[in-house]
């Protein structure tokens, strides 16, 4: 809470972070900041580097240069279990949990606060309880994850992260599998634990409409350069839609709330 | 603009060339002795019965075999098909085998009809058990193994069995290429000819079959009539080449992978490119074998030789090659029900353990029939010779088990195990190298070559796993290529033919009628040792099937625990390879019978997985003991024929994969 008032306080910082694989440049040296209890999108097209820069966040790969900082600690300076205190990453490709229900995969989350050898205490216990609940999986608990539906499944690995306790979420395509009516309930979840608890919340996103009606701010990415960033309102416009996605797009109006949408010319 | 010629036909002509050198110098050797006009006779003998036609048998094999893997590559719609994955020439193998022991009249007929008969059995019950799983690549596969690992153990009990009659059998086996006239060059020559006229005839149906079954039945082929052909074509072949030079691995193989990685797109230019590929592959190979040998004489035969170059060869493939997408593998897995007192159930199943262990020690077959030892004194008498042995079976069972646990956690591969990476056998390889250099090292050296083997193999598959990001399939294709390395390791050194020799046979077929109170209790404290970590470690098990992402982002050191894991792995099947043999595959079968019991939680897993597979290994001892009375047969050979009943019915149920 107290980051939020102090808007000069970041909680990430990165500056002229890249990346790249085997010589070739995946994401070029990228300098941005994110502040606390935000919820962020990540758009842009297929390869601009969206993914990368998430998991470069995530410490799941480490930059070839540059650095980032976490609440104004360089990120190396975490160690592994630390750095699971503060910030929970989801990948794209949620594996298949087999042999496992709800309950344990959320309790999986507890690990960075108990360890290996840790006992699973009163409080753990608690806290996945409260994660079951905020993703509404209490009636599900005992379940068995592999038997869930898609958007049942995609809550199961949120309350994991919740679970977690961290101030941070990083979500890959958290809705890429899923439908529609599903994509619109995981993120206004995630909007309101992000506006509820102050977490913030970077997420990759692949539909920009939808991106634009539950993110607080968008930042845009074209091979790897940030080329547009900024409120849902300033990115929904033909010139910025164009210069990331290289293609003429228009933009109408909800009928009912009047929000931008944009739509292919 | 001259058109260049493409580069994989100059690298191809420049292999033929080399090997082409490499046999010019061996004749330019024989030829200057031709001149010199002392022993013209034998000379010329030499060259005109020896190098000519080991020359042409090594380009007419490898040509036959490149046919064959092609067919089969193409028909089973499968790129780890060929005549050794699929146990083709393993099963030849024991045909002829069976057949020289109990009915020489035949082999000395129609060696190729025997090794015809056997491969067409061998390829007739993989067919068999995946026909249900519509013939899915890595059920074929991994059924193939388990037939040539258990014909190449009933083949090694037959030499055990027989002694110095069928030794030479084996050396045989190991493929090797010195020829003393023109017939096997003949009889290949002639059914390569046939077999590749034919393909040609059918080359039609053959471009169908590559489709799927329904577009293929869509244009109007009748789908089984012409598969059957084919596949009985490419035995044939196959068989030829076992009978006349024994098996040579890989080349069949190799042979249309590169082919395709070449640049031969059409299925016309395969048929040409991959015998010609074969060809140069084993001639070359051959010719390395005769460069090496040098003046004392050839150690290693060719076909063992192949598998040493072809292994690393497939290794280095594995991330190129791209595999095609098997639709069933997509369909989701059937999940066993939990069971709702997990402790209950593994209380009864240790119940049940104790049970068989008494029964194993108590009930027996005399002389006189049937006899429970009941009186106090044939009971410590019996004990001390049946305790150890069943203490050994029982605890190696648990350790694979506990192994293949982790190997299937760790790489979230529920194919995965101690046996079918190739650990077992690799385990082998440095038994073997230990052996080699030291005859009589004592169990503690044994033990510490084999843990090596067993370490080693299992970092290589893992860091190749890592390197190419494998999938299942792939991480199971680095098992085979393993498997077959190691494998040609073991077979070049049983094929020196001194007492280490005999001792890596009897490892081989997984005997523990020697066992004592020593290796007992060695094993015994093998066992607490492995499991105790592990179940201390459970929280690591059941986070690392999740992914090294979810897994790091939980905050663990996805590579510490991987290591420590991987460590206790290789020193679980070590120790259980060095008592019992590479091939028991309770470390793949545990494991699952533990999930389909409803115990899937990793600790009532783990344990409940121990005990099955004690269960397993004490049944099989105990009924390699009493079937053949008075007779005994190697309990590893057992415990694999449990282990190929088990997977037909898994592989028929379609429980097992999930993709």
């Amino acid at each position: 809470m107290d980051a939020a008032k102090k808007p000069d306080l970041h909680l990430y910082d990165v500056e002229a972070a890249s990346f790249a694989v085997g010589g070739r440049t995946i994401l070029p040296p990228l300098t941005m900041a994110l502040e606390p209890g935000r919820f962020y999108g990540l758009v842009g097209p297929n390869g601009s580097g969206k993914s990368t820069l998430l998991k470069l966040l995530a410490r799941q790969q480490e930059p070839a240069a540059g650095s980032i900082r976490f609440s104004g600690r360089p990120l190396d300076s975490y160690g592994t279990r630390d750095f699971a205190r503060c910030v929970a990453y989801m990948p794209q490709f949620t594996p298949p949990a087999e042999g496992m229900n709800v309950r344990e995969l959320a309790g999986l989350g507890r690990f960075p606060w108990h360890g290996a050898l840790g006992r699973f205490s009163a409080e753990d216990e608690d806290k996945v309880t409260r994660a079951l609940a905020q993703t509404s999986l209490t009636a599900l608990a005992e379940r068995m994850v592999d038997s869930l539906s898609g958007g049942e499944r995609q809550r199961a690995w949120l309350a994991m992260m919740l679970a977690q306790d961290t101030r941070c979420l990083l979500l890959d395509e958290p809705t890429s599998a899923l439908d529609l009516a599903h994509q619109v309930e995981i993120l206004a979840l995630v909007r309101k634990l992000s506006h509820k608890q102050g977490l913030t919340i970077v997420a990759v996103l692949h539909d920009i409409n939808m991106a634009a009606s539950f993110c607080d701010e968008l930042i845009a990415l074209r091979d790897g350069r940030i080329v547009a960033r900024g409120a849902p309102e300033l990115i929904l416009e033909p010139t910025v839609l164009d210069s990331i996605y290289g293609l003429p797009m228009g933009i109408t109006r909800h009928p009912q709330t009047g929000a931008p949408i944009s739509y292919v010319l | 603009m001259a058109r260049r010629i493409p580069l994989p036909i100059l690298l191809w002509s420049g292999l033929g060339l080399f090997a082409c050198a490499l046999f010019g110098r061996k004749l330019a050797v024989q030829w200057s002795g031709l001149q010199s006009g002392e022993v013209v006779d034998l000379d010329r003998v030499i060259l005109v019965y020896g190098l000519l036609p080991r020359a042409a048998v090594a380009l007419l094999a490898g040509a036959a075999l490149g046919l064959s893997g092609l067919l089969l590559q193409r028909i089973l719609r499968n790129p780890l098909a060929e005549p050794s994955t699929l146990g083709i020439s393993a099963g030849a193998q024991l045909a002829l085998g069976l057949a020289t022991l109990y009915v020489p009249s035949i082999v000395e007929r129609s060696s190729t009809a025997v090794a015809f008969a056997g491969g067409l059995v061998a390829v007739a019950l993989i067919l068999a058990l995946t026909w249900r799983r519509g013939l899915e690549p890595v059920s074929v596969v991994l059924a193939g193994m388990m037939v040539a690992l258990t014909a190449n153990a009933a083949g090694a009990a037959l030499i055990l069995a027989n002694g110095d009659y069928l030794f030479s059998l084996f050396i045989w086996g190991g493929g090797s290429l010195v020829q003393q006239g023109w017939d096997p060059a003949i009889a290949i020559g002639w059914r390569l000819a046939l077999g590749l006229g034919a393909a040609v005839l059918l080359m039609r149906p053959l471009a169908i079959l590559g489709l799927d079954d329904v577009a293929a039945r869509g244009l109007g082929l009748s789908l089984n009539a012409s598969r059957f052909l084919l596949i009985a074509l490419a035995v044939w072949l196959a068989a030829t080449v076992v009978a006349e030079v024994g098996i040579i691995g890989f080349v069949g193989l190799a042979a249309p992978v590169l082919a395709t990685l070449s640049g031969a797109r059409s299925l016309k230019q395969k048929l040409v490119a991959a015998p010609l590929i074969g060809a140069v592959l084993l001639w070359l190979t051959d010719g390395l074998v005769q460069l090496a040998a040098g003046a004392g004489g050839e150690r290693v035969p060719t076909g063992a030789a192949t598998a040493l170059l072809g292994g690393p060869l497939l290794l280095w493939l594995l991330p190129r090659l791209r595999l095609f997408e098997w639709p069933s593998l997509d369909r989701p897995a059937h999940t066993p029900k939990r069971v709702a007192r997990p402790w209950l159930r593994i209380a009864v199943l240790g119940a049940a353990g104790i049970v068989t262990l008494a029964i194993a020690l108590l009930l027996g077959r005399g002389l006189q029939g049937w006899s429970l030892a009941s009186d106090g004194e044939m009971l410590a008498d019996l004990v001390a010779w049946r305790l150890p042995r069943v203490i050994v079976a029982a605890t190696c069972g648990g350790m694979l088990a506990a192994a293949g646990v982790v190997i299937q956690r760790v790489t979230s591969n529920p194919l995965a195990s101690p046996e079918v990476l190739g650990i077992g056998a690799g385990a082998g390889a440095g038994l073997a190298a230990v052996l080699l250099f030291a005859g009589s090292a004592g169990l503690g050296w044994q033990l510490a070559g084999s843990s090596t083997g067993a370490l080693v193999t299992l970092t290589v598959i893992l860091v190749i796993a890592a390197r190419g990001n494998l999938g299942p399939e792939r991480l199971l294709f680095a098992g085979i290529a393993m498997n077959a390395l190691c494998s040609a390791v073991l077979a070049a050194v049983v094929a020196l033919g001194n007492a280490q020799s005999y001792r890596l046979l009897g490892w081989l077929t997984g005997s523990t009628i020697q066992a004592t109170f020593l290796e007992a209790s060695v094993a015994a404290i093998g066992l607490v040792l492995i499991t105790v970590p592990l179940l201390v470690a459970a929280r690591w098990l059941a986070i690392l099937p999740l992914g090294a992402g979810t897994a790091l982002s939980v905050g663990l050191s996805v590579r510490l625990a991987r290591n420590t894991l991987i460590l206790i792995a290789a020193f679980a099947s070590a120790l259980a390879a060095q008592f019992v043999g590479p091939l028991s595959f309770a470390g793949l079968i545990a494991p699952h019978l533990a999930r389909m019991m409803g115990l899937d939680r990793t600790r009532p897993q783990l344990a409940g997985a121990v005990i099955l597979g004690a269960l397993l290994m004490m049944v099989s001892d105990w009924l390699s003991r009493m079937l053949f009375f008075p007779y005994q047969l190697p309990v590893g050979l057992f415990a694999s024929l449990l282990g190929g009943v088990y997977l037909t019915l898994l592989l028929g149920r379609g429980v097992e994969r999930r993709g």
